[in-house]
């Protein structure tokens, strides 16, 4: 009897021994063992002296919820120092307040390591700071990665402001130069969109959907949808501005290659060409730009440091207020390529009698496309091509027609304007040509918007007579 | 003392019942699995193991593709490519890598062994009939010797073994199985293979031959004369490989003279299905016909004629069962991982090729490559395995969780060439020029409509006596002969013939067999032993070196120059044999 009750006390000493043993083991892999993890970014600030300043900017703006939230935060604190004067406008105004404090604050995690390297992040403002070595903007971090339960907290030296953007500078700004920025906001016109739009009905005649008034259009610059949408915090650009002066003499300057029935017209579409090439992708510094820079049409644009008026920097790049930017038209008006086989229409539907080949051009060393049109049928036979912007200028004419699908030769022409037109006349076709064959040259006399040229087969229904074959064509303005 | 002798007793009797007991405790059989001892009970059990082998056998298809085709001169691994695959298209293996290892090979070869000893026991036992046990003894020594030419190719000596082990590791006793040279080898599967003795395929309606899961399963076995003729091609013994390839090429000359009885193996044209590269307007490079023609051989399903006529041994991937596709992994972009794209120097080759004249000059380029390859987001994706996934004009997938695919090992034009090369090294230049440009009525041509003396090499003794004699509808006498529709490779493709210098036949038409073979069946898994094989006929190691050289000069590869120094060894073509 005592062994068994010894058993008895063994086993029980056991069983109570491994229920302790797995309470603490249970309790201790889930305990909270760093500290500072138990309170969020928020409280962190809340607990920094130095940070009173912006404590109070973060109730005032709301932002003190946003931190006290479960997502991962990093916010780079300037200090009570910095912030004394701080212009009581951005207080007041709580619009301009969100954004200032907004401007501080990522949804992302970012620790001093990875600020090392340059880069950009996204503020929850919306706005994009730059970073590198250690700073963001120009504010250092004084005191790094002081973790907390939803994210990171900074220290920095200065207040980091939000800019303007490109496009905000140029319509708020009242350093911003007046002509070009007049011509920039009358680019302002109404787009027929209809991702937003409301249908009301539909048209029982066409068929066609009937939109809520208002509903069908955007109301939406030029300069966005066909240069740079300098709105766009996520890409950088280089803007130069002319001042008045400049602007009117580089008008002026291109307002002969626009001749048109009106002045203003002609005003018009030479302010385009030159405020065209007047932006460029890429955020370009003092110290890093280039005396000659590419615009988004090819166009070498000069810039001379020394016409450089004013630099400002904004939330998504350089605005250059210049004195003075020449550019040269024989690098504005640049040759145009028309691949032959990309026609925008043919005279009569012929799709069955066209080829589009494939070559090896001897000459060239280079495959091509071509488009031949043969055994049509159709006496004066076109294939027309529409071209943009074609400015007042003189040009020559090139093409690359290949004769190698027949032993006898043919003519074609070029027909500028018109299919029949006579500027040129029929040029023969020579034998397994793979040269470039000079047309002559043509003048345009008023500014086209939309100019036609054509390829017009000879008149005649003959199949051996009259094809049409075209590698390219090509219009090089003679400057 | 009394109680603790009761206690001593009982202990010591519960252990005699408990030892006793035991016996039969574990001696239980399992219910829901199947031992070992019951596995083989009658004909279906044969053709389980015979249809597990071939599952296990698809395990490998991307290991045969990395291995035949990353070692070649026509796959390229990509960014996204880990070191080991670089290694293998670099040839600088080593030997922890898991591409190099040949112990997936020697798995599914212990596993044939298994087999084949089980079936000798059951036809011993008269569990199944000498027919049965002939045919499925046959399949699985068949496959066994494709396997081990596989391993022959790609590490040079390896040990053979044909006994049943228990598992792979009793295989690296090296004193009990010494590793054989690859022309030892050669003989030895040679001997095996040549004397097994069943060589057709499934007679159909046998329970290997019927539709299973809506997938008729002829095509899913090795063909046994394809791996003769294959042997026969290595070992050097021309006349054998012609004798045994041109077997398979006259597979469908039996009964009805219909559409398949001329065009299957035969390569040549039939109604709706003949595979040419074509344009709906001859000259019009824009209409380039990809719904029908050449690319469809990458797409069309199992039964149709298309696939019949073409494929020779095709195994399906289907999501319905196992093993998974792993060829979507190694090509596509989209759901896969993309680690392999074509090389420059493949599309290098099909750029530099001209088309047949129409409207003029010739388009310059190969069409094939176009079906071949294609630009996907940018990057350059092999497409022929990817046709049955992604559609060839969108590239979105059919069905993103659906990866459907076929493992394509072998077709009528493999067959062709290799018998061409054949042909052309026993002397028949004319016969493998032929085959390989514009078919046999193209080699042979007729001066009049009287075509009985032409279109024919009648002459000739077996295996080379083809007639090809078609005298037109007006033609007298009327002849439509066996291979009158025959048209040859680069016919049906729309490219220009190999023009041959009367000085050097043999070489300029063997060179075009092996330039064909990439225009023709790249990523197919054949290149790299295609040009092993020439390598070592000719013993000209600048073979290798100068194409795998190129590749990788054209990809902007480290060290080209390196590359081309190592592979002008001999010795080191064969990656490290490392269990």
């Amino acid at each position: 009897m005592r062994n068994r009750s010894l058993l008895f006390v063994f086993t029980v000493s056991c069983l109570l021994f491994g229920f302790f043993a797995c309470k603490k083991a249970t309790t201790d892999h889930n305990a909270v063992k760093e500290s500072v993890l138990a309170n969020n970014v928020f409280d962190l600030i809340t607990a920094t002296p130095e940070l009173s300043s912006f404590r109070g900017l973060l109730m005032l703006s709301g932002y003190d919820r946003v931190l006290s939230s479960s997502k991962n935060f990093t916010v780079f604190a300037p200090t009570n120092k910095e912030l004394e004067n701080l212009d009581t406008a951005i207080i007041k105004n709580p619009l301009k307040l969100t954004l200032f404090v907004g401007n501080h604050i990522s949804q992302q995690l970012y620790y001093s390591n990875s600020l090392s390297t340059p880069g950009r992040i996204q503020m929850m403002n919306g706005k994009y700071n730059n970073v590198a070595s250690g700073k963001i903007e120009d504010a250092a971090i004084t005191k790094a990665d002081l973790y907390a339960s939803n994210g990171v907290l900074h220290i920095v030296d200065r207040k980091v402001t939000a800019l303007d953007n490109c496009w905000e500078y140029i319509s708020n700004s009242i350093n911003a130069p007046v002509k070009q920025r007049a011509y920039m906001l009358s680019l302002f016109q109404k787009v027929f969109d209809t991702s937003h739009a409301v249908i009301v009905g539909i048209d029982p005649n066409t068929g066609d959907p009937i939109y809520q008034a208002g509903t069908d259009s955007v109301f939406t610059n030029l300069f966005w949808n066909k240069v740079h949408d300098l709105r766009d915090e996520k890409k950088q650009y280089t803007i130069f501005l002319l001042q008045d002066a400049a602007w009117d003499a580089e008008v002026n300057k291109y307002k002969p290659f626009f001749a048109t029935s009106n002045t203003d017209s002609t005003t018009k579409a030479a302010s385009w060409a030159v405020v065209k090439d007047l932006s460029i992708e890429g955020s370009f510094p003092l110290t890093s730009i280039q005396d000659t820079v590419l615009s988004k049409f090819g166009t070498k644009v000069p810039v001379e440091k020394l016409s450089i008026v004013n630099t400002i920097k904004t939330s998504n790049g350089i605005v250059y207020i210049m004195g003075k930017v020449d550019v040269q038209p024989k690098h504005k008006f640049l040759e145009t390529l028309v691949q032959a086989e990309n026609y925008t229409a043919s005279s009569v539907d012929r799709r069955g009698n066209t080829y589009f080949r494939d070559r090896f051009n001897t000459a060239t060393s280079k495959d091509f496309r071509d488009v031949l049109v043969l055994g049509h049928g159709v006496a004066l036979f076109n294939l027309r091509y529409q071209l943009p912007e074609m400015p007042t200028l003189k040009y020559k004419a090139y093409w690359v027609a290949l004769n190698d699908f027949q032993t006898a030769t043919f003519t074609q022409k070029l027909g500028i304007g018109a299919a029949a037109s006579t500027t040129f006349g029929y040029t023969t076709v020579a034998l397994n040509n793979y040269n470039e064959v000079y047309i002559g040259e043509f003048t345009l006399t008023q500014y086209q918007p939309q100019f036609n040229i054509y390829l017009t087969a000879a008149n005649s229904t003959t199949a051996a007579v009259n094809p049409l074959v075209c590698d390219y064509i090509r219009l090089v303005p003679v400057l | 003392m009394k109680m603790l002798s009761v206690i001593k007793w009982t202990v010591f009797l519960q252990a005699i019942i408990f030892i006793a007991g035991c016996n039969k405790i574990f001696d239980i059989k399992p219910e829901t699995q199947l031992d070992v001892t019951n596995a083989y009970q009658n004909v279906y059990d044969a053709d389980a193991a015979v249809v597990g082998i071939y599952g296990k056998f698809m395990g490998l298809a991307d290991r045969y593709i990395i291995l035949n085709e990353l070692r070649g001169d026509l796959l390229q691994y990509t960014d996204n490519a880990d070191e080991n695959l670089k290694q293998i298209s670099t040839h600088s293996v080593s030997e922890t890598n898991p591409y190099a290892s040949p112990r997936p090979f020697y798995e599914l070869i212990i596993n044939c062994n298994d087999v084949l000893k089980h079936l000798k026991i059951m036809y011993a036992e008269k569990r199944i009939n000498e027919q049965e046990f002939n045919q499925r003894y046959s399949d699985i020594g068949a496959l066994r010797t494709f396997v081990y030419l596989q391993l022959g190719i790609h590490y040079g000596q390896v040990p053979y073994i044909t006994s049943a082990l228990e598992n792979v590791d009793q295989a690296k006793e090296a004193a009990l199985f010494p590793k054989l040279p690859f022309a030892i080898l050669l003989d030895s599967l040679i001997n095996f293979t040549a004397a097994l003795p069943y060589k057709d395929i499934y007679p159909v309606g046998s329970n290997l031959n019927i539709t299973v899961d809506g997938y008729p399963t002829e095509k899913f076995y090795v063909n046994k004369k394809v791996v003769l003729g294959d042997l026969y091609l290595w070992k050097g013994n021309y006349q054998k490989a012609a004798e045994w390839y041109r077997q398979v090429m006259e597979q469908a000359t039996i009964g009805v003279q219909g559409e398949t009885y001329y065009s299957q193996y035969k390569l040549g044209w039939a109604g709706g299905h003949n595979h040419y590269v074509t344009y709906s307007r001859a000259g019009d490079a824009s209409t380039l016909v990809y719904n029908d023609g050449w690319r469809i051989i990458f797409e069309q399903p199992y039964g149709s004629n298309s696939l019949n006529r073409e494929w020779v041994w095709v195994l399906p991937f289907d999501n319905k069962f196992k093993p998974e596709n792993s060829l979507i992994k190694l090509f596509s972009p989209v759901n896969g991982s993309y680690l392999l794209k074509p090389s420059n120097e493949a599309i290098d080759k099909w750029n530099n090729e001209t088309q047949r004249p129409a409207q003029g000059n010739s388009i310059p380029y190969d069409a094939r490559g176009l079906f071949s390859w294609k630009e996907i987001g940018g990057k350059p994706v092999v497409m022929k395995f990817l046709y049955n996934y992604l559609n060839y004009s969108t590239n979105l997938p059919l069905n993103p969780l659906v990866k459907n695919g076929k493992w394509y090992l072998f077709r009528q034009t493999h067959l062709h060439m290799r018998y061409s090369e054949a042909a052309n090294r026993a002397g028949k230049h004319r016969l493998a020029w032929g085959l390989l440009n514009s078919g046999l009525a193209g080699a042979y041509p007729s001066p009049g409509s009287d075509v009985t003396n032409y279109h024919n090499t009648l002459s000739e003794s077996f295996p080379y006596n083809f007639d090809a004699r078609n005298s037109g509808n007006t033609g007298v006498p009327f002849y439509r002969s066996d291979w009158y529709r025959n048209i040859g490779i680069r016919l049906r493709a729309n490219v220009t013939d190999i023009v041959v210098p009367a000085a050097d036949s043999l070489n300029t038409i063997e060179n075009a067999l092996i330039q064909e073979g990439a225009l023709e069946n790249a990523f197919e898994g054949t290149r790299w032993p295609d040009l092993l094989r020439v390598a070592l006929r000719r013993n000209e190691p600048s073979f290798i070196a100068d194409k795998i050289y190129s590749k990788a000069l054209k990809d902007g590869v480290p060290n080209a120059a390196g590359i081309r120094a190592r592979l002008m060894d001999p010795n080191n073509w064969y990656l490290p044999f490392k269990w």
